[in-house]
């Protein structure tokens, strides 16, 4: 009888497998195509995908970066406006550089993601529904710019939820979009 | 004391050295019992050390009672990590690559020597890392599990961590030794599965531990000025060799010490060697491709290269695990039913021994490691689904489930069956023992589901001391999550308690249960013997009961997984 502490007896390749363990295999074998199938097809018919083109830049090279993008930009009560479609944030200790940021709902924003010195994450929720909520990581050496519409107007707000150092748990920061 | 240990590490042999174990039928060379000892009492003692800091995070992560500073946390959660993802695991995983070759096999253990330089080096590497996270003092930041750059993180943490993992790889030549041995001059003849699995679970243990001393050896080398500047990306390339890569180390060894304990304790036989080694292989060439789990979020990472990744080359490696999910209570149906042990659909299950801890914490590990860890580790291993579960406590619940349900609970199984049988100690208490897999198994999963339900319904993110009810400087906060974390602090408590329960079980055993070697523990033996005695031919065995299980789990799987997708599909657009 097959034992799995003693080597097996004769041509056991050929032993035929149970009917039962054939039909799971084929279930469980169809599921794990089916779900490659789905997770490459959203990419393409799909409209949330953690998918934009990243650029190598020096840490201090995106400092100036959005430097220059908050030296444009519209400066408000509620936070800057952006001067175009891309929208810059610098993650750095304890703060979101560029935020508050003030958005129109239904519009599309490059939203560009850089670190002046550790590694971030980027986690953003609508006040209302904490359910709602993405997570990015945020690296110092790369800009990644991901667009974003945001439909619902109300006030977004982005934590940081990579470690990165003693005072962590206070990085927060606000997008607060708007009806156009 | 030293005449405590010496009788733990004694046993009766005959002059080869051999003695016949009674359980499993194995002719068990002193050589391979005592290192098994050796590096099983070590992980124990990692696991005390490392449980130990569960009581301090859970009750930190706990914002009602906060015991901890922020700078306190991030080091008590660090030394968390490292004692019981790393160290409990990987001593572990020596003993069991000690038991899965040449103790399976019959053999002596070679290279002696090696072994216990081995297991030195670990032990200085593993109270190098404890000490250089316990001393780490500002600027210098704890390094949690990852170490990521450019984080300043100590040296020392670096250095000694390859001391430890460069003591893992020496400590497991001896078990390559052994099955060089056993194929030399024989290499049509074919390794008994355990062995087998063992043998993969070698191979990918040693191509995780090369990717950490890359990743480690890089991070040392610009910390001590060697070079001026580091890639976060390819460190955290190189990292996830070996972060991801130990997690798959615990599951082929859980694995394989699933169809060990199966079928000693609970009379398995293998269904098909064809089907489970063949899942064994998609282990070997897919498995670590899993470490893309990681970076799917990340910057720079092309979408093809995500996509093929994650998904271990379509989803090779959770169809092997599907597999084993199948083989598994297989082997216990079949064994039982051509035993006529149990009729009806379940009959073989609900008449197992389930008074027996070292069967009862191996069957709930299979349940809840494939229900809970399984399914959201293929969920959030989905290239989109993971923006919803990176960095979020959802994850931290994902591996709790995984490497606590899962790899612990199989391996205080295989603890107590090693109090048994190899240090042939009675139970202090055999109700005790048999209470630690239900209270254990019981509590963690319900913490462990809170922290599911905090990560991904309330966003809650992992590493930080707070952010719950207070993030400073701002009104806003998470508190809605609030009442999972009353359940989750009452069940973690629980379960570190169920971790006590174990502690007490097995060192009060060594230490003050009665000496059996004179008897022959029937109580272990599974019921109708080792090996059923003729029977129905197993492929013709129905087995009924366990395609229903497996039915039922593949329920679950399109559950989560279409629950998943819809919460994502609610989100703003996102994305090229």
């Amino acid at each position: 009888m097959p034992a799995p502490l003693d080597p097996p007896e004769g041509n056991w390749w050929d032993e035929p497998v149970n009917r039962r363990e054939t039909i799971w295999l084929g279930i469980a074998g169809l599921w794990s195509v089916g779900i490659f199938g789905w997770m490459s097809g959203f990419t393409q018919f799909g409209d949330q995908n953690p998918i934009g083109e990243t650029y190598d830049v020096e840490p201090d090279a995106y400092r100036e970066r959005v430097q220059e993008y908050k030296d444009a930009a519209e400066e408000t009560e509620r936070g800057l406006v952006p001067p175009e479609d891309s929208v810059y944030v610098g993650a750095m200790r304890y703060n979101w550089d560029a935020l508050p940021v003030v958005l129109e709902a239904g519009r599309e924003y490059d939203v560009h993601l850089g670190a002046y010195d550790v590694q971030h994450g980027f986690s953003i929720r609508p006040e209302e529904t904490l359910s709602k909520q993405i997570n990015l990581q945020v690296f110092p050496g790369n800009e990644w710019v991901i667009p974003m519409t945001f439909d619902e107007p109300g006030t977004y707000h982005v934590i940081c939820n990579e470690f990165c150092g003693q005072g962590h748990r206070s990085m927060h920061g606000t997008l607060v979009v708007e009806e156009a | 004391m030293l005449g405590t240990l010496r009788a733990l590490f004694g046993n009766e042999y005959d002059a080869e050295g051999y003695r016949s174990c009674s359980v499993t039928g194995l002719d068990v060379h002193r050589s391979v019992e005592e290192h098994v000892k050796l590096f099983g009492v070590t992980a124990v003692v990692a696991l005390v050390v490392g449980g130990s800091f569960a009581f301090t995070v859970a009750t930190t992560r706990w914002e009602l009672i906060g015991l901890l500073e922020p700078g306190d946390f991030y080091t008590h959660l660090s030394l968390h990590a490292w004692n019981l993802l790393i160290f409990w695991m990987v001593f572990m995983e020596i003993a069991v690559l000690y038991v899965g070759g040449p103790m399976v096999l019959g053999r002596r253990l070679p290279l002696t020597a090696l072994a216990k330089a081995g297991w030195a080096v670990m032990v200085a590497g593993a109270v190098g890392v404890n000490l250089s996270i316990w001393f780490t003092e500002a600027p210098e930041q704890a390094p949690l599990l990852t170490a990521y750059v450019p984080l300043p993180v100590s040296p020392w943490f670096y250095a000694t961590a390859i001391v430890f993992l460069l003591g893992a790889t020496v400590a497991a030549l001896p078990f390559f030794a052994a099955v060089w041995k056993e194929k030399r001059g024989a290499a049509t003849k074919t390794l008994p599965l355990v062995t087998f699995g063992a043998f993969v679970t070698g191979v990918i243990a040693v191509e995780a531990i090369l990717g950490g001393i890359a990743a480690f050896a890089y991070a040392l080398v610009w910390r001590v000025g060697l070079i001026e500047s580091v890639e976060v990306g390819i460190y955290r390339q190189l990292y996830w060799i070996v972060g991801h890569g130990t997690q798959q180390i615990n599951l082929l060894a859980m694995v394989t010490v699933w169809y060990f304990l199966t079928h000693v304790v609970g009379g398995a036989v293998v269904v098909s060697e064809k089907v489970s080694r063949s899942a064994f292989i998609l282990y070997l060439f897919f498995i670590n491709l899993g470490a893309a789990h990681h970076l799917l979020v990340d910057p720079g990472m092309s979408t093809g290269w995500r996509v093929w990744n994650t998904s271990y080359a379509f989803y090779g490696a959770a169809f092997a695990s599907m597999i084993h999910a199948f083989a598994i209570p297989a082997g216990i149906e079949a064994g039982r039913r051509q035993r006529g042990l149990g009729g009806g659909l379940f009959g073989w299950l609900t008449s197992a021994p389930w008074r027996n801890p070292v069967f009862s914490s191996v069957v709930f590990s299979v349940i809840l490691f494939g229900f809970l860890g399984g399914i959201t580790g293929v969920v959030m291993g989905q290239m989109q689904v993971n923006m919803t579960w990176h960095n979020t406590l959802a994850t931290v619940g994902h591996f709790h489930a995984t490497v606590a349900l899962g790899t612990t609970l199989t391996f205080m199984g295989l603890t107590l069956f090693v109090v048994k049988t190899m240090f042939r100690r009675e139970f202090v208490s055999d109700r005790l023992a048999s209470l630690v897999p239900y209270a254990y198994a019981g509590t963690m999963s319900v913490a462990t589901l809170m922290l599911m339900y905090a990560g991904i319904l309330y966003g809650v993110p992992r590493r930080t001391a707070e952010v719950v009810r207070n993030i400073p400087g701002t009104d806003f906060s998470l508190a809605a999550a609030s009442p999972l974390f009353a359940l989750f602090g009452v069940f973690a408590l629980l379960a570190i308690l169920s971790g006590i329960l174990f502690v007490v079980a097995t060192v009060g055993s060594l230490l003050f249960g009665a000496d059996n070697s004179g008897g022959d523990l029937t109580d272990l033996h599974a019921e109708g013997g080792l090996t059923p005695d003729g029977g129905t031919s197993v492929h013709a065995v129905e087995l009924r009961g366990t395609f229903v299980l497996c039915l039922v789990f593949m329920a679950a799987f399109v559950a989560a997984y279409v629950l998943n997708w819809y919460l994502l599909t609610q989100l703003w657009s996102i994305g090229a």
